[in-house]
């Protein structure tokens, strides 16, 4: 793994990708959006591949949902633009809009109906629909047909708006906290289930989540973002293995990274002139006085979303 | 999957997922528990039995195939590669316990944990239950 690959991918949104490959399955450029006049996002560049299945990791507060909702046209931007699928987010087709499945953090699901009811009713809304696969998953998750949704317990009602997203097969899946109210063992069925959609229809994914285990067994790719923007966009595995966490005298960190022409991903102040900075850094001999040390993606997380 | 095949995920290491699973099929090679032939699952198979991300997989056997530990059959199906019919020698399994066994020395020396204390702690981990 080189450092070159990883400073590709860790290009702001991944502009240095524009242009080539496949269309992608969503496209965000200059997205600006502001929440009770606060700026949320703040001229976001964002892509995902088909295929792709992308964890987006931030603080709390920092627009996860919002960009989730944007990226669906559930809230108005300010400025930029949003393609899902090659097509304009304002003037979305039918056939386009059947092609994305939506898990909200809260499930907003017509609680007066029975799940076989709310089932049908949106069934009629797809040109596709997988009837057994539905059937298969209420009952491996334990989901009663015929009971109130008012009355099922908050995981099962999480679990049928899983089950409802995943009916139509979907080719674009947003998942917002899909899983805070599952137990272990739930969440382990949930991720098989991705993995399944994955291995099966190529379905891009992107979720959000605090639970990082989950988030590093499924997600290929990682994003991140903080302060409107994705502050970094790259396969988890390449930044786990190529990333060090560099600390040390501020002048001495700054002269060894001018020295090897990195540029630091992040930057942060510690005690006594100390700093500590995340760069893609070769496993070399260090200067006196430096220290380099691999990051789990919790330390990657801390350095990242600041 | 056969139980000689259980993989242990640990997500929260620095060590990457695709890594954790080369090195554990590296050691069951040179242990012999996995010998020339033998057929490992597919990636379906296992992404699906760990919950992991298929690329990832696919990952972790594309790397060991350009190792020489794991080939590809006709078809998809990866094997262990013709040279591993044996397990390897005590010494050189020994010697691919040293990486880790120096982190562990690495992490007592920064807790300032003496070789009498690690050593018999290391004595306690290997008398207890595999997790």
């Amino acid at each position: 793994m080189t450092t070159l690959t990883l400073s590709q991918h860790a290009a702001p949104g991944g502009l240095a990708l524009d242009g080539s490959g496949p269309a992608a399955s969503v496209e965000l450029r200059g997205l600006s959006l502001a929440y009770a006049g606060r700026p949320v996002l703040d001229g976001l560049d964002w892509r995902l591949l088909p295929g792709q299945v992308v964890g987006l990791l931030g603080r709390n507060g920092v627009g996860k949902t919002t960009l989730l909702e944007a990226l669906l046209g559930l809230r108005d931007a300010r400025a930029g633009s949003a393609t899902l699928f090659g097509q304009p987010l304002a003037t979305l087709d039918d056939a386009t809009r059947a092609r994305i499945g939506f898990v909200p953090q809260q499930s907003q699901l017509f609680d007066w109906l029975t799940p076989r009811q709310l089932l049908a009713y949106f069934r009629s809304f797809y040109p596709k629909w997988n009837g057994p696969k539905a059937e298969a998953l209420l009952a491996r998750w334990e989901i009663p047909q015929d009971q109130q949704i008012a009355k099922l317990s908050g995981g099962q009602q999480q679990r049928l708006s899983i089950v409802r997203a995943l009916a139509p097969e979907p080719d674009l899946l947003v998942l917002d906290e899909p899983v805070s109210s599952l137990d272990p063992i739930g969440r382990r069925d949930f991720l098989r289930e991705l993995v399944e959609q994955v291995l099966d229809r190529g379905t891009t994914v992107v979720f959000s989540t605090h639970i990082l285990s989950d988030l590093e067994r499924v997600a290929f790719n990682v994003a991140f973002l903080a302060h409107g923007k994705i502050a970094v966009q790259a396969p988890l595995a390449e930044l786990m293995d190529d990333c060090r966490r560099l600390t040390g005298p501020a002048s001495r960190v700054d002269a060894h990274l001018r020295a090897q022409g990195l540029t630091p991903l992040s930057r942060r102040e510690l005690d006594a002139g100390q700093v500590a900075v995340l760069a893609a850094h070769a496993d070399a001999t260090l200067p006196e006085g430096l220290h380099a040390e691999r990051l789990s993606l919790e330390d990657l997380f801390a350095e990242l979303t600041q | 999957m056969s139980e000689s095949l259980a993989f242990s995920i640990n997500p929260g290491s620095p060590e990457p997922i695709y890594r954790q699973l080369m090195e554990q099929l590296r050691r069951r090679v040179a242990s012999g528990a996995l010998v020339a032939g033998q057929e490992l699952p597919s990636v379906r198979e296992l992404a699906l039995a760990l919950a992991v991300n298929p690329m990832t997989i696919s990952k972790a056997y594309g790397l060991l195939e350009a190792e020489g530990l794991l080939e590809r059959r006709r078809g998809l199906s990866m094997v262990v590669a013709a040279k591993h019919r044996h397990a390897r020698s005590q010494a050189e399994r020994i010697a691919l316990l040293r990486p880790a066994l120096q982190q562990a020395a690495e992490a007592a020396r920064q807790l300032e944990v003496g070789p009498r204390d690690a050593l018999e702690l290391f004595k306690t981990i290997l008398q207890e239950e595999p997790k």
